[in-house]
């Protein structure tokens, strides 16, 4: 077994795969990926993998709204995502919340009024999953939307941070860290953050923010402040990498109409 | 659609995939990919290395990390230009004492491969490591070679995982070298890799790489002499001699084995009469297995996680009645001649054999009992041992094999080589096992260090304190710094607005005293009661507040965390807490205002609660009082004031609490306790053996008790009630009547006593009735075995433990816990912070409450800890009156010139040869060999050495052993009708208890103490 971070980290200050505190792993993301859907893209954070497609705006069955359209997500982890080969059952309480925070986040960031009575769907299938579960979701049926053509006034970008509370020395200060992975995930306090721009000359605005880890919250240097911090820097580089795919998207399809 | 593979385009040639297969507890296996991004900015840390420190990362605060290594190492003949070390993972398994020496073993380079894989064979040994590296004066880097781009190293095709760790460790060591020397540009100090794998080293002298086995590195160090003895044995042999002992099992057979149920697992204890037979309790079983001889323990040290296989029944035998003493017995004579021709079993006889053993069990005591083999350990608990040399004769600065017997009978002899034998014969000695083969009947280890001549107060403290893991140095300095900086001019706030005073009672008025024993210092608790205008009684009980001083999580609260408890010696006292808190700010001393900790009751007259009320509070003690005083001042007739009339209400209720506790079926245990009063008047001519005392009881002992109880178990409600998952409560199992069933037997043959042990109350009943009016004393004694025959009582976390087993079965109560001496007990100090956060008491500077109360598996850890350095800390302080004692005697012999004190003594055991007898004066319990009996009067006015009376005589003295009826009747050769004695179990004898040298240049300087029976 591997080292764990929390020991060795403030010696080296590495973590367990290399990275330094502030480091994102190597994201790629790739727009139009499914053709044959309104909208697509897979987005990798290291070795997690998540493919999404985008089914609308179409006119919505079942339950409707009069004034908006209902986003809906449908999220599926493949059975050989993870170490051991496990098939999520529909019923699986994780995965529900998880469907219903990424529903409510992109339901008030779309403009959902230009669209009464319609559904938008949002599949997505976790190929492989190494941690940053919420965040490699929200960040690929963002970039989808905007395949799939739905207005927003800025995209959505997510990332997970975490942080390293010292056990040997209570006066040291905890230390974030950015973008964990599953071991780091099974072992350190972590929160999922998604931001979006915000208006000018204004700071960006927090959308998603889930935590299930328990850390203090008050005093100065407290860990969910720290964790916050990063989280927000975080956001904007993972911002700024789709920014340029979905550019290069752009690009693409302005020449290819040319 | 795209692929899915990662392209490696130039932008990911940084990351490379660390892939691993696991295999799980459950058998299932995995495989773990995981990334790993390569780097360039990893320092190298030497302070010789400009480069580095410049494109070092800072972390999250902006400091850049200092480099570690220095700038001029330490040289030696070979390395002119001074070194660094990296150490290969066995050197680490093997050698970390001598990583720890502060002679040597400076500048030290280890490696993440090494380190990893030092983690994954042991984890203390890892946390060794780590509080070395965390160390600045060892000067000890850890360098993540995996992650630097230069240094990492993909496994090859065909190559195994050592030989591929073995390249990465050559790989560290060859960039070291060339980057240090490319930047201090000329030679740079010499990169020196340790291993004791000689293929490694071939390989690294064809790379260029210096590589040295630890023998040879630490012959070229300056004083070589006496690090060479800290060498650890067993790598350099080749040569195997015969082969003694069986193969373990592999571990996946055993753990088919464990699956299947015919193996089994469980802790080695080994007996402390018999040094040959040890126990194995397992789960399956109501009683543990016993394991007899050398060769069925097969290399497993007490202590040690063992799996077992239950013997065939034909070998199923009795446990053995006879007392063996390893440094008793002769070499010769131990050879194991029993010939195990081991019979082909199958599987389903296997499987039969296991429900024999139940039956065997529910039987009775009567049959031969199951044995078992060691097949396997699990873990190792080995640690450092103290002991004495036991050599034949110095051997001049030759490098000779000696044993090393250590103190604990359990722990068989240990082999090592040392150059200093002159040196150590004579001394106490630490030692460490690092094998155990097949061809060697006993354990090779290296020497550690020498505390010092035996019989001095130093060392044997010392020794004492080694033996049960007591941490004993002085308080580090990051601890003392937590202390208030008033230091002893510390006092409670006069001004009522401090933080101090918020969210506190003032309860100065109230008549408070505490009730200690005499020359108490550390004065935990107070007590007052006054009668309240309705008839009723207002009782409080006042704790130190030592929660106030002591903050969540510094350095004091961690130090206090590990050593768990203040353990009390005859003549020191190794503190829990730094002197300033326990003796003065803390201790509730009369006459000064102190910060407590109050429950405060309201009681009827019948001592029936009708509310109970928990404050942080100030108090002001009116009087200190000792046991004896207090119960003077009660029964002054003439006393009237306030103050001793609280005392007296207290009295009252107190025994009406516990008559109540006593219906509910509390027991009355015993344990053989004495007390030593070291007197300072003690002059040349006092008895020294006077100071031997056998602890009196008074009334007011059992009023402080009383209250004490009380307090704790409506603490334990509250907190119970507040924290329902992670409360710190403490348990006392209810024992299985199977443990009571030998002394069952006893008293019923002997005594003709029913012994009910159906419920505690049973229990205590019954034992009320073992009375032997003409030895006031057997009933006592019969508390002292039924003691030893239960479980001890724990801590443990409330989420652990279902809610019925929560009851404590000695104090016959549903729920318990320790609240009353958090000065002494840390668990105490933990459930003062879970009951303040229970009543809602914020703490200075509104600091939120330790998130630590709530986190089942850090409390889970606590609590483990605490309940070894809780029993460690009662066998330190049971071996030091003992060790008194032996000393005390000696004094007395020597000053009176006798042969030792003529006292009463019960026989506990009865043995083939020999007994076991306690005496009650001194506490203190031994074994009496046949040659210790005396058979005639006359003997004893002979010469004044026993020893050469016994060699004039040398009479063989002979026994007969009736198992049944616990008797032993010993006689001299060929005379059994004149010259018997007859002895049976729970008898009263004289014995004359004596200190004793042991002849011979073996064991010089050692002592024992020796009881003989007399007529």
């Amino acid at each position: 077994m591997p080292l764990d971070t929390t020991s060795t980290y403030s010696s080296t200050l590495l973590r367990q795969d290399g990275r330094r505190w502030n480091e994102l792993r190597k994201i790629s993301a790739s727009i139009s990926t499914q053709p044959s859907s309104d909208g697509s893209s897979l987005v990798t954070m290291g070795n997690t993998s998540v493919v999404c497609t985008i089914t609308g705006p179409r006119e919505g069955r079942g339950q409707r709204d009069n004034n908006n359209a209902i986003v809906e997500t449908e999220l599926n982890i493949a059975p050989f995502a993870q170490l051991d080969r496990r098939r999520a059952g529909r019923t699986d309480k994780r995965v529900q919340e998880l469907q219903t925070t990424i529903s409510q986040a992109f339901q008030s960031q779309l403009f959902t009024h230009l669209y009464p009575r319609s559904s938008i769907l949002i599949s997505l299938t976790i190929l492989s999953l190494d941690g940053g579960l919420l965040a490699a979701c929200l960040n690929a049926a963002s970039i989808a939307l905007v395949d799939a053509g739905v207005p927003m006034p800025s995209i959505l970008a997510a990332v997970s941070s975490g942080v390293i509370i010292p056990t040997d020395n209570s006066l040291a200060r905890p230390e974030p860290i950015l973008d964990l992975n599953n071991a780091e995930e099974q072992e350190l306090p972590f929160l999922s953050l998604a931001t979006v721009r915000g208006d000018a000359d204004e700071e960006d605005k927090i959308s998603v923010l889930v935590m299930d880890s328990r850390v203090q919250l008050t005093g100065t240097d407290n860990p969910a402040e720290t964790m916050l911090r990063i989280g927000l820097d975080g956001c904007q580089s993972v911002r700024r990498t789709m920014e340029e795919v979905i550019r290069r998207q752009g690009t693409k399809v302005m020449q290819g109409r040319r | 659609m795209k692929s899915l593979k990662r392209s490696l385009g130039d932008s990911s040639a940084n990351i490379s995939s660390k892939v691993f297969i696991r295999s799980l507890k459950s058998g299932r296996v995995q495989k773990v990919v995981r990334e790993q991004y390569l780097r360039k900015d990893i320092p190298c840390s030497s302070q010789l290395c400009s480069t580095c420190a410049a494109n070092a990362a800072p972390d999250a605060s902006g400091n850049v990390p200092k480099p570690i290594l220095s700038r001029r190492p330490a040289g030696t003949k070979q390395f002119p230009n001074g070194h660094y070390i990296i150490p290969d993972t066995n050197v680490l398994l093997t050698g970390i004492d001598l990583l720890e020496h502060s002679d040597a073993f400076y500048d030290v380079i280890i490696l993440q491969t090494v380190l990893e894989e030092l983690r994954n064979r042991s984890l203390p040994l890892y946390n060794r490591l780590m509080s070395l590296v965390k160390s600045e004066e060892k000067r000890f880097y850890l360098f993540f070679n995996e992650f630097r781009a230069e240094t990492n190293v993909l496994r090859q095709e065909g190559e195994t995982v050592n030989d591929r760790n073995d390249r990465a460790v050559r790989k560290s060591a060859e960039w070291y070298a060339s980057h240090l020397d490319a930047t201090t540009k000329k030679q740079g100090p010499a990169i020196v890799v340790i291993t004791n794998d000689a293929d490694n080293r071939r390989k690294s002298k064809a790379e260029k790489i210096t590589a040295l086995s630890m023998r040879d590195y630490v012959s070229s160090l300056e004083n070589a002499e006496k690090l060479l003895d800290m060498v650890a044995e067993g790598q350099d042999r080749a040569e195997r001699g015969e082969l003694i002992y069986p193969e373990y099992y592999s571990m996946s057979k055993m753990q088919t084995g464990l699956k299947a149920g015919i193996m089994h697992q469980g802790v080695f204890h080994v007996s402390p009469y018999n040094y040959l037979e040890g126990t194995v309790k397992v789960p399956t079983f109501d009683k543990p297995l016993l394991i007899l001889g050398r060769e069925s323990s097969n290399r497993s040290v007490s202590g040690d996680v063992v799996v077992v296989e239950v013997l065939p029944k034909d070998q199923w035998k009795q446990p053995s009645s006879r007392i063996l003493d390893e440094e008793a017995m002769n070499q010769n004579e131990n050879a194991d001649d029993d010939d195990n021709a081991e019979a082909i079993v199958t599987e389903g006889e296997r499987r039969a054999l296991q429900e024999a053993v139940k039956t065997a069990h529910r039987a009775g005591a009567d049959r031969a009992q199951p044995t078992a083999r060691v097949v396997g350990v699990m873990k190792r608990s080995w640690r450092p041992y103290v002991g004495t040399v036991d050599a034949s004769s110095g051997g001049g600065n030759r490098q000779q094999t000696v044993f090393l017997v250590p103190m604990d009978k359990k722990i068989p002899k240990i082999r090592m080589r040392t150059r200093q034998v002159d040196e150590l014969i004579g001394k106490r000695v630490v030692a460490t096992i690092d094998t155990w083969d097949r061809d060697s009947r006993y354990p090779a280890g290296h020497f550690l260090r020498s505390l010092g001549d035996l019989e001095t107060k130093d060392a044997e403290t010392e020794a004492l304190l080694l033996e049960y893991d007591v941490q004993y140095r002085p308080f580090p300095k990051a601890v003392l710094d937590c202390l208030p900086a008033e230091g002893h001019n510390w006092k409670v706030p006069a001004d009522k607005s401090e933080p101090g005073w918020q969210g506190r009672k003032d309860l100065r008025d109230l008549l408070v005293c505490s009730i200690d024993p005499p020359g108490c210092q550390d004065i935990d608790d107070a007590l007052h009661a006054r009668q309240l205008p309705n008839g009723n009684f207002e009782v409080g009980v006042h704790i130190a507040d030592v929660s106030h001083f002591v903050r969540p999580n510094n350095s004091m609260d961690a130090e206090a965390t590990a050593r768990g408890t203040t353990v009390y010696l005859v003549d020191k006292r190794i503190d829990m807490l730094p002197m300033l808190l326990g003796t003065d700010l803390c201790s509730l001393k009369p006459n000064v205002e102190r910060f407590a900790f109050s429950t405060i009751w309201e009681l009827t007259p019948d001592a029936d609660i009708v509310s109970a009320d928990f404050t942080k509070s100030v108090i002001y003690s009116r009087e200190g009082f000792s046991y004896e005083a207090a119960q003077k001042r009660i029964d002054d007739k003439s006393a009237q004031d306030p103050l001793t009339a609280g005392m007296r209400h207290l009295l009252a209720l107190s025994k009406l609490l516990r008559a109540k506790r006593m219906a509910a079926g509390a027991l009355n245990l015993s344990s053989p306790e004495v007390r030593i009063e070291s007197s300072e008047t003690a002059n040349e001519t006092a008895d020294p053996l006077a100071d031997v005392k056998t602890k009196a009881h008074l009334e007011t002992n059992s009023l402080v008790e009383e209250f004490m109880l009380l307090a704790n178990i409506t603490v334990a409600t509250k907190i119970q009630s507040v924290f329902p998952q992670t409360a710190l409560l403490r348990r006392h199992a209810t024992p299985p009547a199977s443990n009571f069933a030998d002394l069952a037997d006893q008293l019923k043959r002997m005594r003709g006593f029913e012994l009910d042990v159906a419920s505690s109350k049973m229990l205590a009943d019954s034992l009320d009735q073992c009375i032997d009016p003409a030895h006031p004393f057997f009933n006592t004694l019969i508390r002292i075995l039924a003691t030893r025959c239960m479980t001890s009582a724990e801590y443990f976390c409330s989420g652990s433990h279902a809610e019925p087993e929560f009851r404590h079965y000695g104090l016959a109560s549903e729920i318990y816990t320790h609240f009353t001496s958090p000065i002494r007990r840390y668990a105490d100090l933990l459930v003062h912070r879970q009951l303040a956060y229970a009543i809602g008491y914020d703490s200075i500077a509104g600091e939120t409450v330790d998130e630590g109360l709530r986190n089942m598996n850090k409390l889970e850890n606590i609590c483990r800890n605490l309940n070894f350095r809780h029993r460690n800390a009662q066998h330190a302080g049971r071996a030091s009156i003992e060790y008194y004692v032996g000393q005390a005697l000696k004094q007395r012999q020597e000053k009176m010139g006798d042969e030792g004190v003529v006292e009463e003594g019960y026989v506990m055991r009865v043995f083939e040869n020999g007994v076991a007898i306690f005496v009650p004066k001194f506490g203190i319990e031994g074994v009496v060999r046949l040659e210790d009996f005396e058979l005639s009067s006359k003997k004893s006015a002979k010469g004044k050495n026993t020893k050469e009376a016994d060699a004039e005589e040398l009479v063989i003295k002979e026994s007969e052993f009736e198992p049944e009826n616990y008797t032993l009747t010993v006689f001299e050769k060929g005379r059994k009708d004149e010259m018997s004695r007859r002895i049976e179990l729970f008898q009263e004898v004289k014995v004359r208890v004596s200190s004793e040298e042991k002849g011979g240049a073996r064991e010089k300087g050692k002592r024992r103490v020796r009881m003989v029976v007399l007529p």
